[in-house]
């Protein structure tokens, strides 16, 4: 069973915000760049495997929000779980075009961020474990993925999760347990072929 | 997370470390418990820390000041590009609008040409009506029934 973690962000900072942003105040905008950017981009990067992209799908976020925080309402959700809803789908939607472009022969396959071999990215041992737990990260099917990151990076609990992937509250519930089962599983494969490798 | 990054983040973000927004929040957090009650909370919880690794593996570096710039650049283009052209029309059912009313138009248009292509003048239509033969080029009657010649219909 997983914990339903606890949300500490006071979500009225962020509702200001918004309220400002559609009233047209572009530095309540900036103000919550400043707040949600690091965020959004450190999710959007690791579900996409793409830094460049991350930050194309972070800007057409922000962009939407500009445009549509007329329409967020504080009494059905945080202003959190909206911007990471938005910032899925639209992953969602680069990823259909990534897709596309492979299928027609425009785009190669590429996974800038996950394709750094975990020997060759650190010299530390700490580093190493980082990296495979990236590697690991984008291994896992998309979904899996996604639940993991906005657990990990968003804070976000079960609840907020399913409204952000548009599911049950159990079906996010077994895509986290299932992600991160997966992962641990990586982790521990990945250690034992070192161990094997070295002895 | 170091001290240094630790009190640039409270005066962007305040006292409160439960009130930053993620991923901060769970940086400060860590942080000020302190890596051996961090490390005794995470062999507690190991689904809590797992979570913690990945955030850390997951994290990139970026410039939240050059985003916001590159938003509101985005924001400002977008409003240029709109006072030339209504939003409607760069709108996907706009865009379906536009080609049905250009397709309607370039179809009236096609229908309207030939139609006046095929008009006979008045000269034709009664040779016709006389049993004629029209030639390929229109306008020339091949074998005139009736008054074709002056002197054949003097000659009746």
């Amino acid at each position: 069973m997983v914990p339903v973690a606890v949300q500490h962000e006071k979500p009225r900072e962020d509702d200001e915000l918004l309220a400002r942003v559609a009233a047209g105040n572009q530095s309540a905008l900036s103000e919550l760049i400043a707040r949600h950017g690091r965020g959004l981009r450190t999710f959007a990067a690791r579900y996409l495997g793409n830094e460049g992209d991350a930050e194309d799908v972070v800007q057409e976020v922000f962009v939407t929000v500009w445009k549509q925080a007329v329409r967020f309402d504080s009494a059905r959700g945080r202003a959190s779980t909206w911007l990471y809803r938005i910032t899925a789908n639209r992953c969602i939607d680069q990823r259909r075009r990534q897709a596309l472009r492979t299928f027609m022969g425009l785009d190669d396959i590429s996974d800038e961020v996950a394709s750094r071999e975990p020997d060759a990215e650190a010299a530390t041992a700490a580093r190493q474990e980082l990296a495979i737990v990236r590697d690991g990260l984008s291994r896992l099917p998309e979904r899996q993925r996604m639940a993991v990151l906005l657990r990990a990076v968003g804070d976000l609990d079960i609840a907020a999760i399913a409204e952000v992937m548009g599911g049950s509250v159990g079906s996010a519930e077994q895509l986290l347990v299932r992600g991160r089962r997966a992962l641990r599983d990586h982790l521990a494969m990945t250690a034992e072929g070192r161990e094997r490798k070295s002895s | 997370m170091t001290r240094d990054e630790f009190e640039r983040n409270r005066r962007r973000f305040g006292d409160d470390v439960n009130a930053w927004p993620a991923p901060f929040r769970q940086e400060a957090l860590a942080f000020m418990a302190g890596v051996t009650a961090t490390e005794r909370a995470l062999q507690d919880d190991p689904d809590r820390a797992l979570d913690r690794l990945v955030l850390e593996a997951a994290l990139t570096d970026g410039d939240d000041q050059a985003l916001a710039r590159k938003v509101l650049a985005r924001i400002d283009a977008g409003r240029a590009q709109s006072s030339f052209l209504p939003g409607f029309f760069l709108a996907p059912a706009g865009l379906a609008a536009c080609a049905a009313a250009a397709l309607l138009a370039v179809t009236v248009a096609g229908y309207q040409v030939a139609r006046l292509q095929d008009d006979l003048p008045d000269s034709e239509l009664l040779a016709l009506a006389s049993g004629a033969r029209l030639s390929d080029e229109p306008g020339i009657v091949d074998e005139p029934g009736i008054a074709a010649d002056p002197i054949e219909e003097d000659s009746l």
